[in-house]
C-alpha cells in the first residue's frame, strides 16, 4: 500500500505563531505534538546544525506517540555534506538518534544534501558511495542540484544502494532544473523550495556573508499559487504508481506558507478530502477556507 | 469556461463568491472590462465594455487587475485533464476548448451523460465552472456551449441544427459583432432563422465571402476541422516600460537584453530560429511588427540582437515615445551539431555560447553577460 506523508521542513519557527500555532499558550503547550495532530511527517533541519542529543530525540518520539504512522527524516549533518571531515564519534552521534527513530519505526529517511558546488568527478562520487556505505542500515534521500549527476550510473548506484535521489522545486533561475520528479529508487522525496526569485539571486550574490534570521530566511518567502500546486500535483501523479513512499517536504517557511501549502497539497493528493485546519491558519490563508472541514 | 477570469479570482480569493467582481483596468482609466461575474452582468456589464461605464453602473463592484500567470496555469491544467480523456483537443483561447468526440461515445457513452461527468470532474478537481455545448460541428458547439450559462449543457441533435439556431438572435453566430450587426439589423435580420430564410447570394451582395458562410452557418453547417499544435512553433519575449522611452540607446539596450535572454530560451530548448520580428508599441497604442527571415537558422544572440537591431532602425520612424519593446521568434527547428557547414569563426561562437549556457547553468542568468560592443 503506498503511503503519501506531506509535511514541512522544521516545526519550530516563531513566526508560525498565529498563523498555525496558538499565540499565548502554556508551557504545557507542544509545537511538535500540536504539529503532528495535522502532518504525518516533518523533516529534522536542526540536526546539520548540531549533533542533536538523544534525550532531545526520546522527547520528540514521546510527543508524536498518540500518531500512529508520524515518520522523521533527519537532514544529515554538515561536518558530512559541505565540510567533509568528520571523525567516528560524529558517525556514532549520528547513528544512535538515526538508531532510536529506526528501532521505534519512526525513520522516515537520512535526507543528504550536498551544495550546488558539489559536482560530479571522482572524487566527489568517492565521498558519496562512502556516506552511502557508513549509512547503509537507513534509508537514505541523497540531494544533488548540480546536473552532473543525473547520469544513469549514478541513478542506478542510488537505486541499489536503499536510497533515492530528491527531486526539488526552486527558482528557475537561468538553467536551474526544473520541478521533475527523478525515479530512482522505492520511495520519491520532493522539497519545495518556493519560487521567490528576486530572494534567491540575492542570496546568491550574499553567499558567504554574514546574515540574520531573516535575511536568511527571505528566499524561502513564498506562497505557492492554486494553480502552481495543481501543477506540482499532476507531476507528482504521474510517477505515483511507481513508487512505495512519497515525502512531500515545504520548506517555504516564512509566515507560514509552508504549513498552508503542505495543507492544499494534501488535499489535492488525497482525491480532494476536506481537511481539519487550525483556525490561526484560517484566518492567516482565507483561501484555505474552501478545503477546510470547518 | 464561465468567466474565467472571476472563477480563477474565487479560488485565490473565496471572499469574492457571489460578489459582482470586474476584471480589468483601472475602473477610472481607459480600459475595458476583460471579464465579469454573472453577477456583474445582471447589472449590464459584459466583457470588451470601457471599464469606465462598467464602473458608472456598477460602482459597488470589486475591480481587479487580475492575476494573468495564474489564468495561464489553470487553463493549461484544463488543457491537460481534456487530453487525458480524449484524443483530439484543439485550444481556441485560454478558456475555449473544442473536443472532437467522433468515436468516444464506445469508450464513454451518450455525449451528453459524458458531459455531465466531464463539467464535474472540471469542477471537483480544478474548482472552474464550465458549460459544454455538443453538437455536430464546431459552430453548433460553439453556440450551444453559450445558450446555457453558467455551468449548463446543451445538446444538439443532429438534424437539429436548424431549429436549435432559427429562434436565436444573429448576434449569437460567432464572427457577427460590430460591424456585421447593424447591416443586418438594417435590413430587418433579427433572428437566425431570419438569415436561414434569406438566400445566399442575397447574404453574398451584402457582406461578400462572410455572407455565404453566414448563410451556411444559419443553416447548421460548419467547420468540424481540428487544428492542432503539437510542437511550438514560435517564442517571443517583450518588456512593457514603466515609463514611455524616446531614447533610442536606451531602447537598443533592452533590445540587447531581450535578444540575450530568448537566444538562451532558444537553446535551451535546443532550437534554431530561421525568423526574427520584433515588435514595437508606441505611447498612443498603435503598434507594428517587423520580420526577417534569416539566411540560415541561428541560435545565436548576436545574429538575433543584429536583425532585431536592424528591423527597429529602419521602423522606428515616428517622433512618439515607446511603451512596449519585443523580440518574437518563429520558424523553429532543433539544432543538430553539424558545425562542419559552418564556418571558422561561427564555431568559435557556438562553443562559447554553449560554455555560457553551462556558466549559467551553475550560477544563474545574470552571473555572465555578453559584450554588446565585442567584435565576438
Amino acid at each position: 500500500m503506498k503511503k503519501l506523508y506531506v509535511g514541512t521542513a522544521g516545526w519550530s519557527y516563531k513566526d508560525w505563531i498565529d498563523s498555525f500555532y496558538l499565540k499565548g499558550q502554556s508551557k504545557s503547550y507542544d509545537w511538535l505534538e500540536s504539529y503532528s495532530q495535522y502532518f504525518n511527517t516533518v523533516e529534522v533541519n536542526a540536526s546539520y546544525y548540531t549533533y542533536i542529543n538523544p534525550k532531545i530525540v526520546d522527547g520528540w518520539l514521546s510527543k508524536v506517540e498518540p500518531k500512529e504512522d508520524f515518520l522523521f527524516n533527519i537532514k544529515l549533518h554538515q561536518d558530512f555534506t559541505h565540510r567533509r571531515k568528520f571523525s567516528s564519534e560524529q558517525i556514532h552521534a549520528v547513528k544512535s538518534n538515526l538508531d532510536k527513530l529506526q528501532n521505534a519505526n519512526r525513520l522516515g529517511g537520512l535526507l543528504i544534501q550536498f551544495p550546488y558546488s558539489f559536482v560530479l568527478t571522482k572524487e566527489t562520487a568517492t565521498h558519496v558511495k562512502e556516506l552511502v556505505d557508513i549509512f547503509s542500515e537507513y534509508e537514505k534521500f541523497i540531494e544533488v542540484r548540480h546536473k552532473s549527476w543525473f547520469i544513469e550510473r549514478f541513478i542506478n548506484f542510488v537505486k541499489k544502494n536503499k536510497s533515492s535521489i530528491c527531486t526539488i522545486d526552486q527558482p528557475i533561475i537561468g538553467e536551474a532544473v526544473e520541478f521533475k520528479p527523478i525515479l530512482s529508487g522505492d520511495n520519491l522525496y520532493i522539497r519545495l523550495h518556493g519560487r521567490n526569485e528576486k530572494a534567491w539571486k540575492k542570496s546568491i550574490s550574499n553567499f558567504g556573508k554574514e546574515q540574520t534570521y531573516e535575511q536568511q530566511s527571505e528566499r524561502y518567502d513564498y506562497l505557492y499559487s492554486p494553480g502552481e500546486l495543481l501543477e506540482i500535483e499532476r507531476t507528482i501523479r504521474e510517477v505515483l504508481d511507481k513508487v512505495k513512499k512519497v515525502f512531500v517536504i515545504l520548506n517555504n517557511h516564512p509566515k507560514g506558507s509552508a504549513v498552508a501549502n503542505a495543507f492544499e497539497l494534501l488535499h489535492l493528493l488525497n482525491e480532494r478530502i476536506k481537511l481539519n485546519i487550525p483556525e490561526t491558519t484560517l484566518k492567516t490563508f482565507t483561501r484555505l477556507s474552501k478545503i477546510s472541514l470547518n | 469556461m464561465d468567466a474565467f477570469f472571476v472563477s480563477v479570482e474565487r479560488i485565490l480569493d473565496p471572499s469574492l463568491e457571489g460578489k459582482p467582481v470586474i476584471v480589468g483596468g483601472d475602473p477610472h482609466g481607459r480600459g475595458v472590462v476583460a471579464a465579469c461575474s454573472y453577477e456583474a452582468r445582471k447589472f449590464g456589464l459584459h466583457s470588451a465594455m470601457p471599464i469606465r461605464n462598467a464602473f458608472r453602473l456598477c460602482p459597488h463592484g470589486v475591480y481587479l487587475h487580475g492575476h494573468h500567470k495564474e489564468y495561464g496555469r489553470l487553463s493549461r491544467e484544463v488543457r491537460n485533464l481534456l487530453e487525458k480523456k480524449l484524443p483530439v483537443v484543439q485550444q481556441t483561447s485560454i478558456d475555449e476548448f473544442y473536443i472532437d468526440y467522433t468515436g468516444c461515445e464506445k469508450i464513454y457513452g451518450h455525449p451528453e451523460s459524458f458531459a455531465k461527468t466531464l463539467q464535474q470532474e472540471i469542477k471537483q478537481k480544478l474548482s472552474l465552472p464550465c458549460s459544454i455545448g455538443i453538437g455536430s460541428n464546431k459552430n453548433i458547439a460553439k453556440i450551444a456551449s453559450d445558450f446555457k450559462k453558467p455551468q449548463g449543457i446543451t445538446f444538439v441533435p443532429h438534424g437539429k441544427e436548424k431549429e436549435f439556431l432559427a429562434p436565436l438572435p444573429v448576434e449569437r453566430i460567432p464572427g457577427v459583432g460590430k460591424k456585421t450587426f447593424p447591416v443586418l439589423r438594417a435590413r430587418g435580420f433579427r433572428t437566425i432563422g431570419d438569415l436561414a430564410n434569406s438566400s445566399p447570394d442575397y447574404l453574398s451582395t451584402l457582406l461578400g465571402k462572410f455572407g455565404t458562410d453566414l448563410w451556411e452557418k444559419a443553416n447548421g453547417s460548419g467547420n468540424d476541422l481540428f487544428t492542432l499544435e503539437h510542437e511550438r512553433k514560435s517564442i517571443s519575449k517583450e518588456t512593457t516600460f514603466s515609463e514611455d522611452i524616446v531614447s533610442k540607446p536606451k531602447i537598443e539596450e533592452h533590445l540587447f537584453n531581450l535578444a540575450s535572454k530568448i537566444g538562451q530560451l532558444l537553446r535551451n530548448e535546443n532550437w534554431q530560429t530561421s525568423t526574427v520580428s520584433i515588435k514595437l508599441r508606441y505611447s498612443d497604442f498603435i503598434t507594428l511588427t517587423r520580420a526577417k527571415t534569416l539566411e540560415r537558422p541561428t541560435d545565436d544572440d548576436k545574429v538575433i540582437y543584429q536583425t532585431a537591431i536592424d528591423l527597429f532602425r529602419r521602423s522606428y520612424t515616428r517622433r512618439v515615445s515607446i511603451r512596449l519593446i519585443g523580440i518574437h521568434l518563429s520558424n523553429l527547428n532543433h539544432f543538430f551539431e553539424q558545425e562542419f557547414l559552418f564556418e571558422d569563426r561561427e564555431i568559435l561562437r557556438k562553443k562559447m555560447l554553449r560554455a555560457v549556457m553551462k556558466i549559467r547553468d551553475k550560477y544563474g542568468f545574470s552571473s555572465i553577460k555578453i559584450g554588446k560592443l565585442g567584435s565576438g
